[in-house]
């Protein structure tokens, strides 16, 4: 590394690892291997991400170049430089995105009976439905707004889909005339036309651009076209994603309320003067636009790819299975008392979760039910449990952390019926988003006094979330760990000051230490001649103490793999620095979510599982959890869960210490393995097993 | 799926009772849940808060608390009465509450505890040094028993508080030593402060004081083999912690004093701030953390230990202990019976005598249950100023009964506090000569139920003296019959009993005034 470390640090500028998860992601869209529907779906995907990225990370760094704040990151970057290589990156993306759908997908789905008409290949009839919808749901609703370059312009809805309208001049001599329609939220992206084919669709924007001219009478639409704007988040948001940016500029940010349009997506062939026009009254420069090869807002595609029906186009349905260390008959705490559970989701069914909780609502032991909650529903069985519970006389607490601000939170109509239930409901914590995923059920047990039931989990209590994130619960009665949770809450709900307890850990008090204790562990380990290695698995790695500690152990000759899905800063295999890192990202069609650490500690390895990422926002600045698990059992299937992931030759992709992503070396491992697919097999396996069991035992009838 | 485990529904007899105890000290205010089996009587803890308050600055340095740490600690316990709630704790007979030096020194204690009172309806009793060592000494007998090498031997207990410093010596789990200085770890920051580099220049009273309270030690207890040194508090327990990586805190861990040694250097010279963040304290504790594990280590030091034991157990755990436990346990009287006896050996007693005295005096006591219908507690306190009663004469023979008094007030008898030892103090004035007056300005201090058990218990302590006026203990054996209007006492016609019998004659006179009810020696058959 003597030669990277001369001119620059050691670490990738986070916006274009970011830009490069983004960019796998694209390639599963792009990949032949995966079903149609699929890779529409992950190519929406993309476009709701980087409509993201635009919004909370983008914006910050124009901010701060605004501000002439030329501070460098970790990577040695300042906002100028970031900016320029986030632009060029991000605009070849852009280019790719359209690139696919234009020439692989629309002519995949259209042969697949999926058919865009475009208003040049319509026929009568459809011109007709065109007609039709266009003057009884469009017209209605929207308002076209003439616009001026020395007016205010309007305040177009952040990411969504305006048209912008060229007028003729009135009269010769004089400019032309624009006018900006927002498509309003209610009116659908897709249109459908009476056809032959399966399903036939037309795009609102191809529709209303057909008749355009009825909503200008008199004169002369020069052209049509739509755009988005993507503008800065607002400040909460902000507050969560890019509070490295942010606490170098607070003062700025409170001084504008509304932000600045970091992005402009102008429509296939918006004219000059149109596009010219937008750059003027937005304010932004010739690097802020994209100039879109296709349909805007390809996120939208997702409806499509969700459409009933086609499910030959789609992946096989992989349903979660039941665990076979839960007996379907007994209740949940039996469950429980009879053995410590790990879930493993989506494989494995997030019902018995549900269950517990169910439970503990109408159990006569329980005494209290203590909960996070982060970002769900009035819909969600969980709420309706813990206000039920409550309902029964149980005492319960919950911490409800929302993207709303306090007020508009308390408005939330089920926190507030909660609350009339006898909840005791606190939204969040002062100075912390509490991200940590922990239930604990207090039970007053005739024969044993007061036993806790805990569930740890990697992942939301969100059921619809559960089918699709790869995550992990832990159900236990060790009453370490009940003591331990009932500390973590007695801390964050303010009821005592935060205690340190063995084998839980909390962000921001003490697991940034424990995790650079258990590296500094390894590498002592290494350096005395030990067995040392590092397993990890996170959706990022942004933190830089983190990974200089991971450096210095791989400098002791500690073998550390990772499993990093998303943004990682870490510079792998890097002779003299991280010669002993491996870093594979796995994009599959499931997204990988659940956190597992694992330190060899000399054979006997220390296993945990966490709701955090190792990034600042993480580890500093929010609530989270890790914990450690003892059981020999679950223990050993973390382990599993983590080697499968490093042994993904078919969705896993290895970080090369340029920054790109190359799937295995051949040779290197054996060929053909699937860590989702393989973890499913061998979760339906599992219960497979178990019930040809109980099939074999023989049951007699007695008399009673 | 493997064997199956059922939870019983149904209770199986017996059932557990949760209960609260809190101690509100220097720095902090702490709470246990604990569950105590009512079967077996085994205890569980279950929930341990705290939260940071400033009574020990307000007390130490202005000698009053102020109004807003008094209103954070209603707050506190209001917060702490809402976790009980959860557990449904609410009957007062389940909630201990105590405060420990920094009420105690503070001169509006009571206009605080009342505060606390009213707020909230616990009522916190402010206990003496005695007091709080019988609860460490509670807490970490269990733990005594079943840890190898602390079960035998002479184990020097140790508990660096905020107000104070305790010290116990156990051997063989008997307490031998009890002793307490005024120097907590709010003080010793305080002296640190004074002074520069203070790791460098120890301050010279910490010197000083852990020297004349280990030379107290030798001159009370010969400590032939080395002791072994049990530290409890949260210091210790803190810093066991940091050394010992993955004490659950169950058992004993033992540290090398080496490690205190380095880990208390590392602290000393951190700043506060770097303290709260580096290791999650509140700055309370980060403020006394540095100079509590620098007295450990050099009592340790002094000592010539190289090893520190330490357990988790604290005042709030001798709490449970006290309230899973309506008397005090036939150990705990053991302890302080043993350490009566020490200085009434001090004090030249007639040992012989007082614990015939004692004996007869307790044969009453039980007997007259029905009439005097004193808790079990005064037991003890009858028998530790039988044991007493007479010391006062090591001064002067004459009104020895007085000297007996102040002897006891101002001595330190294991677990027994300042109240406690009042009470017995005046037990023992009362053996003899005037009956209680109100112009006793000591028995009038007293409130009323004390002052009647005083009078209760003297007036059995006089008639047990007089039994055995002669010093020769001629009533061995005695049976008490309870008739109506009167009290026989059948003794055997063995031995000559004039001189008893004339002093019943006289000492009686109070019993009847007491109880109503003649006494009267009747020879007869014990058995």
């Amino acid at each position: 590394m003597k030669k990277a470390a001369s001119t620059k640090k050691p670490f990738f500028n986070r916006e274009l690892s970011w830009l490069e998860f983004n960019q796998r992601v694209l390639d599963e869209a792009s990949n032949p291997d995966v079903p149609l529907l699929e890779r529409l779906k992950f190519l929406a995907i993309t476009a709701s991400n980087l409509a993201e990225f635009f919004m909370v990370r983008v914006g910050g760094l124009y901010l701060l170049q605004q501000h002439r704040i030329a501070k460098r990151d970790p990577s040695g970057l300042t906002p100028r430089k970031r900016l320029k290589a986030v632009s060029d990156r991000a605009h070849s993306m852009v280019a790719e995105q359209y690139r696919l759908y234009n020439e692989v997908l629309e002519t995949g789905l259209s042969r697949a009976g999926i058919v865009r008409v475009a208003p040049s290949a319509m026929t009568n009839e459809q011109k007709v439905s065109a007609e039709r919808f266009f003057l009884n749901e469009i017209v209605p609703v929207v308002t076209p707004m003439a616009v001026y370059e020395d007016q205010v312009f309007p305040l177009l809805v952040n990411v969504r889909m305006n048209l912008i309208v060229r007028l003729a001049p009135e009269r010769a001599g004089m400019s032309e005339r624009f006018a900006v329609i927002p498509l309003v939220g209610g009116l659908p992206r897709f249109v459908s036309m009476p056809s032959n084919d399966e399903w036939s669709f037309a795009l609102i924007e191809d529709v209303a651009g057909m008749f355009i001219d009825r909503l200008f009478p008199g004169e002369t639409v020069l052209e049509c076209t739509p755009f988005i704007i993507t503008r800065n988040a607002d400040l909460e948001v902000r507050d969560e994603f890019a509070q490295d940016l942010l606490s170098e500029m607070e003062d700025i940010l409170r001084a504008r309320a509304k932000s600045d349009t970091v992005r402009l997506e102008a429509g296939q062939g918006m004219s000059r003067s149109a596009q010219a026009f937008l750059k003027r009254v937005l304010g932004i420069s010739s690097e802020q636009v994209y100039e879109l090869g296709g349909p805007p807002a390809l996120n939208d595609f997702m409806q499509i790819a969700l459409r009933d029906g086609f499910d030959r186009l789609r992946y096989e349905t992989w349903l979660p299975q039941h665990s076979p260390q839960i007996d379907q008959q007994a209740g949940m705490f039996e469950n429980i008392a009879d053995r410590n559970i790990l879930l493993h989701h989506p494989y494995e069914s997030f019902d018995p979760v549900l269950r517990l909780i169910q439970e503990a609502a109408e159990d006569p032991h329980v005494l209290a039910i203590k909960q996070i909650l982060y970002r769900t529903s009035s819909r969600s069985p969980v709420v309706a449990a813990l206000t039920r519970a409550a309902r029964n006389g149980k005492h319960v607490a919950v911490i409800v952390e929302l993207k709303a601000r306090f007020d508009e939170a308390r408005n939330i109509d089920w926190a507030r019926r909660m609350e009339e239930a006898g909840v005791q409901v606190i939204y969040g914590v002062r100075g912390f988003k509490t991200h940590a995923k922990l239930c604990l059920i207090v039970r007053k047990e005739p024969a044993k006094g007061i036993e806790r039931y805990v569930h740890f989990g990697t992942g939301n209590y969100n059921e619809a979330t559960a089918r699709l994130y790869t995550d992990i619960s832990f159900l236990t009665c060790d009453p370490d760990l009940g003591t331990a949770a009932a500390a973590f809450f007695n801390a964050i709900t303010g009821y005592s000051q935060p205690v340190q307890y063995a084998r839980l850990y909390a962000a921001p008090i003490a697991m940034r230490a424990r995790l650079l204790e258990l590296i500094e562990g390894e590498m002592v380990r290494a350096r005395q001649g030990q067995k040392s290695r590092i397993r990890a698995k996170v959706n990022s790695l942004v933190d830089p103490d983190i990974i200089n500690a991971l450096y210095r152990a791989s400098d002791a000759g500690v073998r550390i793999e990772l499993i990093v899905r998303g943004m990682c800063c870490l510079m792998p295999g890097v002779k003299g620095l991280s010669e002993k890192i491996s870093v594979v990202s796995i994009i599959d069609r499931f997204l990988e979510h659940s956190r597992i650490f694992c330190f060899s500690a000399g054979g006997d390895d220390t296993v945990l599982i966490s709701s955090a990422d190792w990034m600042p926002r993480n580890l500093d600045r929010r609530c989270e959890l890790m914990v450690e698990i003892n059981d020999a059992a679950a223990k050993a299937r973390l382990i599993e869960i983590l080697d499968s992931g490093l042994n993904d030759t078919v969705k896993g992709k290895w970080l090369q210490p340029d920054g790109m992503y190359l799937p295995a070396a051949p040779g290197k491992l054996r060929k053909g393995r699937r860590s989702q697919q393989g973890l499913y097999e061998s979760a339906c396996r599992a219960i497979d097993r178990q019930i040809q069991a109980q099939r074999t035992v023989f049951k007699p009838h007695r008399p009673s | 799926m493997k064997k199956k485990k059922t939870i019983p529904i149904e209770a199986d007899g017996h059932s557990v009772r949760l209960v609260a105890a809190i101690d509100i000290g220097a720095t902090s205010v702490r709470m246990l849940i604990a569950g105590i089996d009512e079967g077996s009587g085994d205890i569980r803890r279950i929930d341990s808060l705290h939260q940071a308050v400033d009574l020990g600055r307000d007390a130490f340095t202005r000698g009053y608390i102020r109004k807003e740490t008094t209103e954070r600690c209603v707050e506190i316990l209001r917060s702490f009465q809402e976790i009980m709630a959860e557990y449904r704790i609410t009957e007062a007979k389940d909630i201990k509450a105590v405060a420990t030096s920094a009420v105690r020194e503070a001169v509006n204690r009571e206009a605080f505890l009342d505060r606390l009172y009213i707020a909230t309806g616990i009522d916190v009793e402010d206990i003496d040094e005695a007091e709080v060592t019988r609860y460490v000494y509670l807490a970490v007998k269990p733990v005594l028993d079943v840890t190898p090498g602390l079960s035998r031997g002479t184990v020097l207990l140790t508990e660096v508080g905020g107000g104070s410093t305790e010290f116990l010596v156990i051997r063989r789990g008997q307490v031998v030593f009890a002793h307490t200085y005024r120097l907590g770890a709010v003080r010793i920051r305080e002296l640190l402060d004074d002074v520069n580099a203070p790791v460098a220049r120890i301050p010279d009273i910490l010197e000083n004081e852990i020297h004349n309270s280990i030379e107290r030690i030798q001159h009370s207890v010969s400590l032939r083999s080395k002791p072994k040194m049990l530290a409890v508090g949260g210091d210790i327990r803190f810093a066991a912690q940091r050394i010992m990586r993955g004490w659950d805190g169950s058992g004993v861990a033992e540290i090398k004093l080496s490690d205190l040694d380095k880990l208390c250097r590392k602290i000393l010279a951190m700043s506060q701030d770097e303290i709260v963040r580096k290791f999650g304290l509140t700055y309370q504790e980060a403020e006394t953390l540095g100079p509590a594990l620098l007295s450990y280590a050099r009592l340790a030091g002094a000592m010539r230990l190289e090893k520190i034991s330490v357990a988790s157990t604290s005042l709030r755990d001798g709490l449970v202990v006290d309230l899973a436990s309506d008397a005090w346990s036939n150990e705990f009287s053991a302890q302080v019976l043993q350490s009566a006896r020490k200085l009434a050996k001090q004090y030249d007693e007639d040992i012989e005598h007082a614990e015939h005295v004692t004996r007869l005096a307790l044969q009453l006591f039980r007997a007259l249950k029905d009439e005097h219908r004193l808790h079990e507690r005064y037991e003890l306190i009858l028998r530790v100023a039988g044991l007493l009663h007479d010391i006062g004469a090591f001064i002067s023979a004459g009104g020895h009964h007085k000297h007996s008094m102040y002897l006891i007030q101002n001595s330190e008898i294991f677990g027994l506090g300042a109240r406690e030892r009042n009470l017995i103090a005046q037990v023992a004035r009362y053996h003899r000569r005037s009956e209680p007056k109100q112009t006793h300005p000591d028995y009038m201090a007293l409130d009323r139920e004390s002052r009647i058990a005083v009078a209760k218990l003297s007036a059995i302590l006089r008639v047990a003296d007089a039994l055995d006026r002669s010093h020769a203990c001629n009533v061995g054996a005695m049976k008490v019959l309870l008739e109506p209007g009167q009290v026989s006492l059948v003794v055997p016609d063995e031995r000559d009993l004039t001189i008893e019998e004339l002093g019943l004659q006289q000492k009686g006179q109070m019993f009847e005034r007491v109880y109503g009810l003649r006494i009267i020696m009747v020879p007869g058959d014990v058995i």
